[in-house]
């Protein structure tokens, strides 16, 4: 997986280089010259070593602490990934919704079922999780600050 | 301090005597605590996150309340899950966890509390004076800065974000510039040349930023939570003891408290350095410093507690040093908060101390009144607050997905929002899962505008000179030699902090 992430930076930094390379050099210097050739140049680099897994090879990681969150979930693979799948269903579902049925339906809606399907929560307690977002996003956005949210394409 | 520095303190502070900007910080300090309390997985990024596109249509001040209002406590009671759960909290609060959740288990949880939130309390301050202290000295160095000098600053810090990215250093400068890229996204003012556009007009704008961070820090938050059930298949300790026993705690390491919380302004001070860090070099230099310590850490030790939390807080102090004064973001939660200054006509930096001082006081006034606000919550809100940290994922996950898709599209209420956000926040999770570190990516994305508006003032003013100027001759080999010797220490050896707390971890795992 790491090594399909980094490919991807290669892909993006040569796709930008490639782009940039017409434009004024005002335009250019930033994305291309301190951006994406760099960028590329670190890429390759990195992918080589995901590729021939340098750091299990040479047994032992860099000194130094984390500066982001490390993934660890303590799960087996396939818990992980059933749980990951279901999850970005929701989220995916959730920002569907919205386009579709607008925002003052779609989020209570997903509140009421992620409780009551996912979370298996009471049926008072998701229905009560649902009525807060609603008075969230109508009362407090659409009511008190008159901010009128479009209408799901379904409805226009 | 100067007659007009001290007018700007005085205003400073007459800006907050309005009631709905004290009303804002208040809230902060409620959205910080509750922050910190939640189960694993909310941070300060995310929360921001979902401000910005919210109180960037405020006044100015009353925003600023509530922003800083909630960063500023959000470290006191982080406490909660390393203590209650024995999980790494927020990050900053991650070393708690080896003296802290043993003295949980042995029904000792409240005066750990105690101790953390006492040490929080101070440490904040500490933090809050140095910053204040700093403003008067700085002030005569940073006229001196022009946008050549600013934009060699600021190409010193990336490179340090990148370089001090951990065990990762490659793929840290791998995520800058994939930040800096998409901050090219869009029409160039200065040119006019359409870059990446695409021809879509939903890029003419560039992405937005809130938009950016939302997804890659909230999506990988709220996956946490779904994964690990928190709530649910995890028990917490008993909150036993006395709270007033970790404040007398503190009080009697009082000496340690200022050291530890001197660690956690020069933390916040260095670029790239951050929370991540904080904790464990003041957990380090309270095992090597403190009596007796070698047999004790890692076994439930109360100075295992407030040497962390101490600097864990006072980092925000040395933070806003560098972000106020040179306009320079140490963190994801100082970019975001960069970019909602940006957003009310504010250029932090040399520019906000001439023209604005006294907003720049009224931030310091309201991160020192919101941390003692902050500490005294704590202690009375003990049991309460300890209620919220077991609050279950299936609660958790639906609040976040409703802040997360209606902080993202209330920016512009367009759909393709939506679109961006989930784009992005599937990035996010094969970021975090391939250790590609997320806050160097944003710091690129926020510093790419400014360094770029920086570099072409520079070009278009003094050609290719500007690289002869002594200012920027002298940044740059302190950026060259800073580069180098960090380079070089993080290759040759694991830091003396990481090894005494590998060895207190390995204690803490032994029990």
């Amino acid at each position: 997986m790491t090594a399909n992430l980094t490919l991807f930076f290669v892909v993006v930094f040569l796709v930008a280089t490639w782009m940039g390379w017409e434009w004024p050099f005002i335009a250019k210097m930033m994305p291309v010259y301190v951006a994406a050739i760099p960028g590329v140049l670190l890429a390759v680099v990195q992918l080589y070593r995901d590729i021939t897994d340098w750091d299990k090879r040479r047994g032992k990681k860099g000194g130094g602490t984390e500066m982001d969150e490390v993934f660890m979930t303590g799960l087996d693979r396939r818990t992980e990934r059933q749980r990951t799948i279901v999850f970005f269903a929701w989220f995916i579902s959730g920002a569907l919704a919205i386009w579709l049925l607008g925002i003052v339906i779609a989020l209570p809606l997903l509140a009421l079922l992620y409780a009551l399907v996912e979370g298996r929560e009471r049926w008072t307690v998701s229905l009560v999780m649902a009525a807060g977002t609603f008075l969230l996003i109508w009362g407090l956005f659409e009511y008190l600050l008159e901010m009128r949210w479009p209408p799901g394409a379904l409805f226009r | 301090m100067e007659t007009s520095l001290f007018h700007a303190a005085v205003q400073g502070l007459l800006n907050l005597m309005q009631l709905k900007v004290f009303l804002a910080m208040l809230v902060g300090v409620s959205i910080g605590t509750f922050t910190a309390v939640a189960p694993q997985g909310l941070g300060m990024p995310l929360v921001y996150a979902i401000l910005l596109p919210v109180v960037i249509k405020w006044e100015p001040l009353t925003g600023i309340a509530l922003l800083i209002g909630a960063s500023s406590v959000s470290a006191i009671c982080a406490a909660y899950l390393p203590i209650l759960f024995g999980i790494p909290g927020g990050s900053g609060s991650q070393a708690t966890v080896l003296d802290g959740y043993p003295m949980g288990k042995r029904g000792e949880a409240r005066r750990a509390l105690g101790a953390s939130f006492m040490a929080g309390g101070m440490g904040c301050v500490i933090g809050t004076l140095t910053l204040l202290a700093a403003i008067p000295l700085a002030r005569p160095l940073i006229y001196l800065m022009g946008s050549p000098e600013l934009f060699v600053v600021m190409l010193w810090g990336l490179s340090m974000v990148a370089v001090l990215a951990g065990r990762r250093p490659i793929k840290g400068l791998i995520a800058t510039a994939f930040g800096l890229l998409i901050a090219m996204v869009g029409q160039q003012a200065q040119s006019g040349v359409m870059r990446f556009v695409f021809d879509q007009p939903y890029l003419l704008d560039g992405f937005a930023i809130s938009i950016i961070a939302l997804a890659l820090f909230g999506i990988p938050s709220a996956l946490d939570l779904a994964l690990t059930k928190l709530g649910v298949e995890q028990q917490p300790a008993p909150l036993k003891g006395s709270l007033l026993d970790g404040a007398r705690d503190t009080l009697r390491e009082w000496w340690l408290v200022v050291r530890c919380s001197f660690v956690g302004v020069w933390v916040g001070i260095v670029p790239g350095l951050g929370s991540q860090v904080v904790d464990w070099l003041a957990y380090g230099h309270a095992a090597q410093s403190c009596k007796g310590a070698k047999e004790s850490f890692g076994k439930g030790d109360v100075r295992g507690v407030i040497a962390p939390e101490s600097a864990n807080d006072a980092k925000d102090g040395g933070d806003l040093i560098t972000t106020l004064l040179l306009g320079f973001p140490q963190g994801v939660v100082t970019a975001l908060f960069i970019v909602a200054l940006l957003a009310w006509g504010f250029l932090p930096g040399p520019e906000m101390i001439k023209k604005n001082a006294d907003l720049i006081y009224s931030i310091v006034w309201i991160q020192g009144i919101a941390g003692i606000t902050g500490t005294l919550v704590g202690f009375v809100l003990a049991k309460e607050l300890a209620r919220l940290a077991q609050v279950r994922y299936s609660f958790m996950v639906p609040v976040l997905f409703i802040f997360i898709l209606l902080g993202a599209f209330s920016v512009n209420r367009d759909p393709v929002d939506l679109l961006v956000v989930v784009t992005f926040g599937i990035l996010g999770y094969f970021m975090k899962r391939s250790g590609y570190p997320r806050p160097a990516m944003i710091l690129g994305l926020v510093l790419g505008d400014l360094m770029e508006k920086y570099l072409y003032r520079s070009m278009a003013s003094y050609g290719f000179s500007w690289l002869t100027r002594p200012g920027v001759i002298v940044l740059l080999i302190l950026t060259t030699v800073s580069f180098v010797f960090t380079l070089r220490g993080r290759l040759e050896r694991k830091t003396e902090a990481e090894a005494l707390s590998g060895r207190a971890m390995a204690r803490a795992d032994d029990r």
